[in-house]
């Protein structure tokens, strides 16, 4: 089964995706494919805190900035459950790598996260509602803005669930048992 | 504590004052009123997402503040702007208040007796 949980800076939606994936998995062990390159100190202290967050809940992290299928391979126990997050930092790592012409983006991956999709029990997924701030920014940014909405849009059609997360609270977008 | 979140120019204001039958004098832009306790009946503390900044801007501690304020003034009505929805910004202190406002209003949201998200208007009650 697939979810997608999308939110924006400051929404919730990792502390919900955690608690969402911690009871589907019930004390089992569970894979945490994390897509972010820290490179700064910022984001060396967002991925310190989100580290705390997920401390004591039985995460095995697997570092996966790009080619987002392999970390299947890096999958150990038999019945697979992981979390992804977040396709935001995938997708600029992917776009802003020079190695995959830009077009070429998102079906590279999507069709790494059907693989995914096919070879997990559970796969929860994180992404960003970057869509709203009314802003025009230069080429490049809309570019990565576009592939963001069509990748999340081609993710939304995939997953069985997609749930926002608005405030702390779960609301449903897409429910498994309605669609 | 009701807490009212929504994107820009949705009629937050519009629809607090509507439903829940309060005048306009009740009403604090941006601000938490100095001298609350002379207050009466329901506050309605509009773009409260300004006054996180303001207080981050000054060196101040909302998180704390606001904590302490609804100890004392429970009765009120909180209406924030989602900021979260946007491309991360450039500058250091609009990504910090950015993030520092979306956790607040997930620890009011938690608190709250009532959170409405409006959109076009309209008040959808997700809590």
């Amino acid at each position: 089964m697939m979810t997608l949980i999308i939110g924006g800076s400051g929404s919730g939606k990792s502390a919900y995706a955690e608690n969402y994936i911690a009871s589907l998995s019930k004390g089992k062990q569970k894979y945490y494919i994390a897509t972010m390159q820290a490179f700064d100190p910022e984001s060396q202290k967002k991925v310190e805190r989100h580290k705390l967050l997920r401390k004591g809940k039985g995460f095995c992290t697997i570092e996966q900035p790009a080619d987002i299928q392999k970390a299947v391979e890096k999958m150990e126990t038999k019945e697979k459950t992981a979390l992804l997050e977040c396709i935001s930092n995938l997708v600029a790592n992917e776009m802003f790598s020079g190695e995959v012409p830009e077009t070429a983006v998102t079906e590279k991956i999507i069709t790494g996260i059907s693989v995914l999709k096919k070879e997990l029990a559970h796969l929860v997924i994180v992404s960003n509602k970057l869509f709203e701030d009314g802003q025009v920014y230069d080429k490049t940014t809309m570019e990565y803005i576009e592939a963001m909405g069509r990748i999340n849009e081609k993710l939304a059609a995939l997953a069985d669930e997609v749930v926002e997360v608005v405030v702390g609270i779960p609301v449903v977008v897409k429910n498994r048992l309605i669609n | 504590m009701k807490l009212i979140i929504g994107g820009y120019a949705q009629g937050k204001l519009r629809y607090v004052l509507s439903r829940y039958n309060v005048d306009t004098s009740k009403v604090w832009d941006g601000e938490i009123p100095e001298r609350a306790d002379e207050q009466r009946g329901t506050m309605v503390i509009n773009h409260f997402h300004n006054w996180v900044k303001s207080r981050i801007v000054c060196d101040g501690c909302p998180e704390e503040e606001i904590r302490q304020f609804l100890e004392k003034h429970w009765d009120c009505v909180i209406i924030s702007d989602e900021i979260g929805n946007g491309i991360v910004p450039i500058e250091a202190l609009e990504r910090e208040c950015r993030e520092r406002t979306g956790r607040i209003l997930v620890e009011l949201a938690a608190k709250a007796e009532e959170v409405e998200r409006v959109i076009c208007g309209i008040g959808q009650k997700i809590k």
